[in-house]
C-alpha cells in the first residue's frame, strides 16, 4: 500500500533525524522528500481551543497566507467550549467602573507567584498578564458579550478582577472566535487525528493526519501528510482525560476520579512532541477539585451548589453517618479525606452533602441542580437514610450534635470556621460528592515566545510552536481560576507575532 | 429541500407509528433511517467515500437538511431554552451533524456528555 510505504521510508526518516548532526543534511532532505504531501499551509494548529483559536485569528491577522486548524473531534472547542467563562483581566474596564484602580498585571502575577508556590515561571506570568487587555480586546472585537457591571474577586486572587461571559460559558468566547475566523479566512477542519510529526533534524516539516477520523477509534480516517511551510502550533490541550498517564505521573491520582475535562483531552500530542525530544516539565502537577459531583457529567452544577454546602451545611460519610472533614479547608485536604470513603471491594462510597431547602430554594444553584437531578430535595434524616442507605439512627445522632456545634460557633470534631453554618432543620438539599481531575500544569516546555524546547540540546525546536494547557512550568503547583483562558487568549497573540519574526529571520 | 424535508417529516409522523428518522433494518444486517430510504437505493457511497471505515463527513446531510444554524427544532421540546442544540451556546455553527446524530446506530448527543438529563439517545 502506497501510504505505508510512505510510512516506512519516514520512519527511517525519523531514526536518521534523532543523529542529525552526525549526517551530512543532503541525505536527511531526500529521505524527507519521499513523503509524498497532500498538501501544505504556512501554519497549522492542532487543537481549536482558546489556544488555537487565538493562535489562528492573529496568525492570519500578521498576514500569514494559509492557516488551518486540525480538530480530531466532531466540534470545535475542546475544554474551552465548555469551561466556565472566567476570565482574570487586570484593568478591565468594568473593574476601573467598579472604582478598583490598584490592580495591575503586576498584583496578578504576584497572586500567581504565591499559588504557584516557587514552581512557576515568573517572566511568562508577567508576559501573559502584560497582554491582559489584549487579549480582553480581542474578544471584544470579535463579538464577545461580558456580563453587565459583574467583575468578581476569586479564590486565590488580591482584587476583583474576573468578568465573564454572558451565558457563563467558554463557549461565548470560542463560538465567536471561529466564526470570526471563518470570515478572515481560516481554514478549519474537524476529525481530523494528529497522529504524528513529520520531522528534519531539530526543525518540524510537516504532520501525519488521521482525516475524517471518529473519536475514539484510532482505525478509522485514512492518513494524511500536510506539509508546514512556516510553523506547527501545538494547542491541544491538557492530558486529564488520559487515565493511565495521569496515574503514571500522579500515582494518587485514582482511577475512579471522573474528569471535568472534554473526552479529547488525552494528550497523545504531547506524547509525540516529547517523542521527537520535545521536552516535559510538571507532568506529576495535575489539578482536582473536591467538589465534584458523581451525578452529573463533566464540571457541572456541583461546584457552585456546594459553596453553599461546604458553608451553610456538613459532609457525612454514607458508611457511619459521620462527618469525616473541615468542609472548608482546601482542595488537597478534602479531596483526601473525600477519597478514603471507600465499600471493602475498595468502590467508592460517595459522601453526601446536605443544607436546609427554604432559605436557597430560590437560589439559580439548588434550582439548577434539582433541575438536572444531581441533588435532590428530601424532607427528613429519614428520608436521605433510607434514600442513600445510612445508618438512620448515627445520622441523627451527628446533625443532632453537629446543630450543638453550628449553636456554640465552635468545631471540636474538624476545627471548621463555624462562622457561617447554620443549624439543620430540614427540609433539605442532598447532594453526593466525590473529586474529580481538572487541571494540568504541566506539559511541553517552551521558551518565552512560545518555541518548544528540545530537551537534549535545551534549544527550540524550529518551527514548533505550542501554547495553552499542552505547555507546563507556567503556573508551578497551582493554576488560579479564571487565568487559563487569559493565558491562551494572550499566548495567541504573542505566538503570531513569534511566527511572523522567526520566518522573516 | 430544507422545506420538503421538513413537510415529509411532519407527514410520516402523523401518518404512522414509526416516525420518519427511526432506526431500522435497511440492507442486509445495516440498520438505517426510515426517512433516508431513498439514498440506501443509491448504494453506500453517497455518504460514505470508500470505505466503510472512511467515514461520512457532514456534506451529504447538509446537502439536503442545510447548515445546522438553519435546521428549526421544536422549541417546545427543549427542556430550557438555552437547550438548543442546533444553537448551542457551546458550538453553535462549530459542531459537526456527527456529534449528535448517528445514521446506523442510536447516539447519546455530544451535550449528553456533561447535561445528563437534558438530551436522550438520537
Ligand atoms: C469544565 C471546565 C471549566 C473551566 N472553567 C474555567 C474558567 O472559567 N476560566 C479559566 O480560565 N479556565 C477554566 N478552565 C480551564 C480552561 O478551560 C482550559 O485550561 C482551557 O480551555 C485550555 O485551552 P486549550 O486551548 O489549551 O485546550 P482545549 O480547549 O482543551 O483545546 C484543545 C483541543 O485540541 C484537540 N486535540 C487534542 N489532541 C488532538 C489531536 N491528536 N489531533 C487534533 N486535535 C487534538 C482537542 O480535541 C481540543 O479540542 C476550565 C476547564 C474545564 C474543563
Amino acid at each position: 500500500m502506497h501510504n505505508r510505504r510512505n510510512f516506512l521510508k519516514l520512519s527511517a526518516g525519523a531514526a536518521i533525524g534523532g543523529m542529525a548532526a552526525a549526517l551530512p543534511s543532503t541525505s536527511l532532505a531526500k529521505e524527507c522528500q519521499a513523503i509524498k504531501w497532500d498538501e501544505s499551509h504556512d501554519v497549522i494548529i492542532v487543537g481549536s481551543g482558546f489556544a488555537g483559536l487565538s493562535a489562528a485569528l492573529n496568525t492570519k491577522r500578521q498576514g500569514i497566507k494559509s492557516v488551518l486548524v486540525l480538530e480530531k473531534m466532531q466540534v470545535i472547542g475542546g475544554n474551552s467550549a465548555i469551561n466556565g467563562g472566567w476570565l482574570a483581566i487586570p484593568k478591565n474596564p468594568i473593574q476601573l467602573a467598579q472604582g478598583i484602580e490598584d490592580d495591575s498585571p503586576e498584583e496578578l502575577v504576584k497572586d500567581q507567584i504565591i499559588s504557584g508556590r516557587g514552581m512557576q515561571n515568573e517572566a511568562a506570568l508577567r508576559q501573559i498578564a502584560n497582554r491582559a487587555l489584549d487579549a480582553y480586546e480581542l474578544c471584544i472585537g470579535t463579538g464577545v458579550k461580558f456580563r453587565d457591571s459583574f467583575n468578581i474577586q476569586v479564590g486565590g486572587h488580591n482584587k476583583a478582577r474576573a468578568i465573564r461571559t454572558q451565558h457563563g460559558t467558554g463557549g461565548d468566547i470560542t463560538t465567536k472566535l471561529y466564526e470570526a475566523g471563518v470570515r478572515e479566512g481560516v481554514e478549519y477542519r474537524l476529525q481530523h487525528y494528529i497522529e504524528d510529526f513529520i520531522m528534519d533534524g531539530q526543525e518540524i516539516v510537516g504532520v501525519k493526519v488521521r482525516k475524517n477520523y471518529h473519536f475514539p477509534d484510532i482505525t478509522t480516517g485514512s492518513t494524511i501528510y500536510i506539509k508546514a511551510n512556516k510553523a506547527v502550533i501545538l494547542a491541544n490541550g491538557g492530558f486529564a482525560r488520559n487515565m493511565k498517564l495521569r496515574e503514571v505521573v500522579d500515582p494518587s491520582l485514582d482511577p475512579t476520579l471522573d474528569c471535568t475535562n472534554a473526552l479529547g483531552a488525552t494528550g497523545e500530542v504531547t506524547l509525540t512532541a516529547m517523542a521527537h525530544g520535545a521536552l516535559p516539565v510538571h507532568m506529576n502537577l495535575i489539578q482536582t477539585g473536591h467538589w465534584g459531583s458523581p451525578d452529573e457529567g463533566g464540571f457541572g452544577w456541583s461546584n457552585a451548589l456546594l459553596s453553599i454546602g461546604w458553608h451553610q451545611g456538613a459532609a457525612i460519610s454514607v458508611l457511619n453517618g459521620k462527618r469525616f472533614m473541615d468542609e472548608r479547608a482546601d482542595r488537597k485536604t478534602c479531596s483526601e479525606a473525600i477519597m478514603k470513603n471507600r465499600y471493602p471491594d475498595n468502590s467508592p462510597a460517595y459522601p453526601i452533602v446536605l443544607f436546609n431547602y427554604e432559605k436557597y430554594k430560590d437560589d439559580d444553584r439548588v434550582v439548577r441542580a434539582l433541575r438536572d437531578k444531581m441533588a435532590w430535595k428530601l424532607d427528613s434524616l429519614d428520608e436521605i437514610a433510607s434514600k442513600f442507605n445510612i445508618p438512620a439512627a448515627e445520622l441523627k445522632r451527628t446533625i443532632n450534635e453537629y446543630n450543638g456545634h453550628v449553636s456554640a460557633r465552635k468545631d471540636p470534631l474538624f476545627n471548621r470556621k463555624m462562622d457561617t453554618a447554620e443549624v439543620l432543620t430540614g427540609p433539605f438539599v442532598v447532594s453526593r460528592i466525590w473529586p474529580k481531575v481538572h487541571y494540568c500544569m504541566g506539559g511541553l516546555k517552551t521558551d518565552l515566545a512560545a518555541r518548544v524546547i528540545d530537551g537534549r540540546s535545551m534549544s527550540p525546536i524550529k518551527k514548533l510552536y505550542a501554547i495553552g494547557e499542552v505547555t507546563g512550568g507556567i503556573h508551578g503547583e497551582a493554576r488560579l481560576s479564571s487565568t487559563s483562558c487569559l493565558e491562551c487568549l494572550a499566548m495567541g497573540i504573542v505566538v503570531s507575532e513569534t511566527i511572523k519574526s522567526d520566518a522573516q529571520a | 429541500m430544507n422545506k420538503f424535508i421538513v413537510t415529509l417529516l411532519l407527514g410520516l409522523a402523523l401518518s404512522s407509528g414509526v416516525y420518519a428518522g427511526e432506526l431500522v433494518k435497511m440492507k442486509g444486517k445495516t440498520q438505517g433511517r426510515t426517512n433516508h430510504e431513498f439514498i440506501y437505493q443509491d448504494g453506500c457511497q453517497g455518504c460514505h467515500q470508500g470505505s466503510g471505515k472512511k467515514n461520512a463527513t457532514d456534506s451529504a446531510c447538509v446537502e439536503c437538511h442545510g447548515e445546522i444554524n438553519s435546521i428549526p427544532v421544536d422549541e417546545s421540546m427543549l427542556a430550557i431554552p438555552e437547550a438548543h442544540p442546533h444553537k448551542s451556546l457551546h458550538y453553535n455553527q462549530g459542531a459537526s451533524c456527527l456529534a449528535c446524530h448517528g445514521e446506523h446506530e442510536k447516539k447519546a448527543p455530544v451535550c449528553a456528555e456533561c447535561h445528563r438529563t437534558w438530551f436522550g439517545e438520537m
